[in-house]
């Protein structure tokens, strides 16, 4: 076993037996199992005791809701559209009910097709208004067809009429493939930001604890950068195989619970040929930035100075970030800056990684991507060795851009 | 094995650090390497353990450039520092590993050298649980444990108790004896003086002066006696060119080094003498000279 393996073996045993690092993996294995297992122990603790949707539970637990100036037909529309509630007919100020506290909220008719929503504190997840508008719509026209001289029936017959589309997606899904492309870019983001930070610490630790003094004359810079690196990729391997694996497991063990959840169902639904993209990219990504965190925690002197020298690299970080995720919620993916971004190597692993995943690009075009990320990660993995070999032997104030890169060009 | 450096100069960006070092340390003798702070003892080091190159001059090992693979050395940085959350025996056996040791071998080395150092019973604690001194045990074990044929040692006697001194000045005695070249670089002169036979002192990157320091000792010329006696007052005052010193020997300044003799007949025909000698300068004087401004 070379210098580097040495160095690889005492990293890997340095985060496994970190007891933060080992905790927060089995926390969110942890939090996973009671998510996943969830309904599943609901139905047996609960069984058939619950009540059936729709079958209204005892008149006292629900809320009250008030309508103001509505026919008997406005009432019995609104009870029908929300069961969940006690819907009261009212004379007095419902404004005011509302603000006591009597009634949840209240729906005070201004006439015939008009109506006012009054509520305490308006959620922006409030639908009500939305709800009440279609139920009471619905009345209206009905009034308003009847009124013209159809039958209830014939009215209620147009009404009820719809026009039947299917949808065909000869490229992507983009809605099905949102929500797992979402969370492994996250999860990228989240195992490059932190995993970063930490090799940045980790050689900040080795260089103010004066370790450093020792490793300079024990081993060469380069098998110390990327045994570091190399044992920090598979550490952040091995937590996230723990949290996608026991997910995907315990999503298994409990598929039938969640069989109808729409959701949860696209989430674990995600093709193999993606996974591997996702590796390639995961693992090319990561390398570029952990030698670039590690290349900046060897030229800090003190641990202090860590948060503000990594900040350009975390901002870049961010910024391809931000690029990618506005990218994927305006749906348009295939945008001039995201097929930049998706050539930059500090940016690709999660620019192409998503258009692959949400769009088609031509296989050239991901070849390309992976060649210049491949060659950029030599380059700057070279580079911050060379950086790494300078810097650790500076003490003293932050040293300068300047003096670094004279330093590494003497070198 | 002799290990020379010859000629050696490095400069950092503007700075020049080292401007002419050269000295010789042989098997089987304690060197001291001399200088005030900053005078480039530490790059020194650094350019002979190939840490850095130097920009010019050579280092070798008999007569030939040094090849760091084949030989060992092992380094006590006057920085002193290992891991303090992790293990003692992990790091141990880690730095054992990366000097070129095989897993088993490490393991065996530590675990003797932590009882030679009366350190077994903290094999499994966590460095920062240990005292200063026992810290420096400690890393004085990552220098010793993988038998290098060079063993560098940077103030190794700072922070030490006086037991704790005796234990390490018995292990560099055995190094030495073994045929290790060790290097000395220390501020107390007292332990320099010894352990070493051969020194070098630093000055402003350069080497003042540098060899035996028992040659060294006699350069300096030989007209000076110092007289131990109980008359030392009548001493002082019936000999020309005697006076007392501080510690209340008399300090006879001869004419010429050929009277030595003639007045040590006279002195002892006439006094109660109980110590006379030449005498030599300290490796503190011979310091303070060369590493002066």
């Amino acid at each position: 076993m070379g210098q580097f393996g040495k160095i690889l073996k005492f990293e890997l045993k340095g985060y496994f037996t970190n007891k933060v690092f080992v905790g927060i993996t089995v926390f969110l294995v942890v939090v996973l199992a009671v998510v996943l297992f969830f309904p599943r122990a609901m139905d047996l603790i609960g069984g058939g005791d619950e009540p059936e949707p729709g079958e209204p539970g005892a008149e006292e637990d629900r809320e009250v809701m008030l309508l103001s100036g509505g026919g008997e037909d406005a009432l019995e529309a609104l009870r029908e559209a929300f069961p969940e509630y006690e819907v009261k007919l009212t004379d007095g100020d419902a404004a005011a009910a509302v603000t006591s506290g009597e009634a949840s909220f209240a729906i005070v008719m201004d006439g015939p097709g008009a109506f006012t929503y009054f509520v305490d504190n308006l959620s922006i997840y409030d639908e009500n208004a939305q709800r009440a508008s279609e139920a009471l719509t619905g009345v209206y026209r009905l009034t308003a067809l009847t009124d013209a001289g159809l039958s209830e029936s014939e009215a209620r017959e147009i009404m009820d009429s719809q026009v039947s589309f299917e949808v065909e997606s000869l490229g992507v899904d983009q809605g099905e493939n949102f929500f797992y492309t979402y969370i492994m870019i996250f999860a990228l983001y989240m195992v490059i930001l932190l995993y970063g930070q930490m090799v940045a610490t980790n050689v900040a630790t080795e260089k103010s604890s004066r370790a450093m003094e020792l490793l300079v004359t024990s081993a060469k810079p380069t098998s110390m950068m990327f045994g570091k690196v190399v044992a920090s990729c598979l550490a952040g391997f091995a937590q996230i195989i723990c949290i996608f694996g026991s997910a995907i497991v315990f999503y298994n063990m409990n598929r039938a619970w969640w069989g109808d959840n729409p959701i949860i169902g696209l989430i674990f639904d995600m093709p193999p040929a993606l996974l591997v993209y996702m590796l390639v990219f995961f693992v090319l990504g990561f390398f570029i930035y952990a030698f670039m965190f590690g290349a900046i925690g060897s030229t800090a002197s003190k641990l202090e100075d860590i948060n503000t020298s990594v900040m350009p690299v975390t901002l870049i970080f961010i910024a391809g970030f931000m690029v990618v995720v506005f990218g994927m919620t305006s749906g348009s993916v295939d945008n001039p800056l995201m097929i930049a971004c998706s050539y930059i190597p500090f940016t690709s692993p999660m620019a192409m990684f998503t258009r692959i995943a949400m769009s088609h690009p031509a296989f050239y075009e991901i070849a390309i991507s992976i060649v210049i990320l491949v060659a950029s990660c030599l380059g700057v993995g070279i580079a911050a060795a060379k950086i790494y070999r300078v810097g650790v032997l500076l003490y003293g104030g932050k040293p300068k851009m300047r003096d670094i890169l004279r330093a590494v060009r003497n070198a | 094995m002799i290990l020379e450096l010859r000629d050696i100069h490095k400069s950092f960006g503007e700075k020049k650090v080292l401007t002419g070092v050269s000295f010789r340390a042989e098997s089987g003798k304690a060197f001291g390497l001399l200088g005030r702070n900053g005078a480039g003892k530490t790059t020194s080091i650094r350019i002979l353990m190939g840490v850095f190159p130097a920009d010019s001059g050579e280092v070798l090992v008999d007569g030939k450039p040094i090849d760091h693979r084949s030989i060992g050395m092992g380094y006590l940085p006057e920085e002193r520092g290992l891991y303090p959350k992790k293990k003692i025996i992990d790091q141990l056996i880690y730095f054992a590993e990366l000097k070129g040791m095989r897993y088993a071998d490490a393991v065996k080395a530590v675990d003797r050298w932590l009882e030679r150092l009366e350190m077994t019973e903290y094999r499994d604690k966590r460095l920062d649980t240990l005292s200063k001194g026992n810290q420096q045990k400690i890393q004085l074990i990552t220098a010793l444990a993988h038998d290098p044929e060079v063993v560098i040692l940077d103030e190794p006697f700072s922070g030490l108790d006086p037991v704790n001194a005796m234990l390490l000045k018995d292990v560099v005695k055995e190094e030495i004896q073994r045929g290790k070249i060790v290097l000395f670089s220390s501020h107390q002169m007292s332990y320099i003086e010894e352990f070493c036979d051969s020194v070098a002192i630093i000055n402003k990157g350069v080497v003042a002066i540098t060899g035996e320091l028992h040659d060294i000792k006699r350069e300096y010329p030989r007209d000076t006696l110092v007289v131990r006696s109980a008359d030392s007052r009548e001493i002082a005052d019936g000999v020309r060119g005697a006076s007392l010193d501080e510690n209340g020997d008399v300090i006879i300044k001869l004419s010429s080094p050929e009277d030595k003799m003639d007045v040590l007949r006279e002195l002892s025909a006439r006094y109660d003498i109980d110590e006379a000698k030449v005498f030599e300068p300290s490796l503190n004087d011979i310091f303070v000279q060369y590493a002066g401004d």
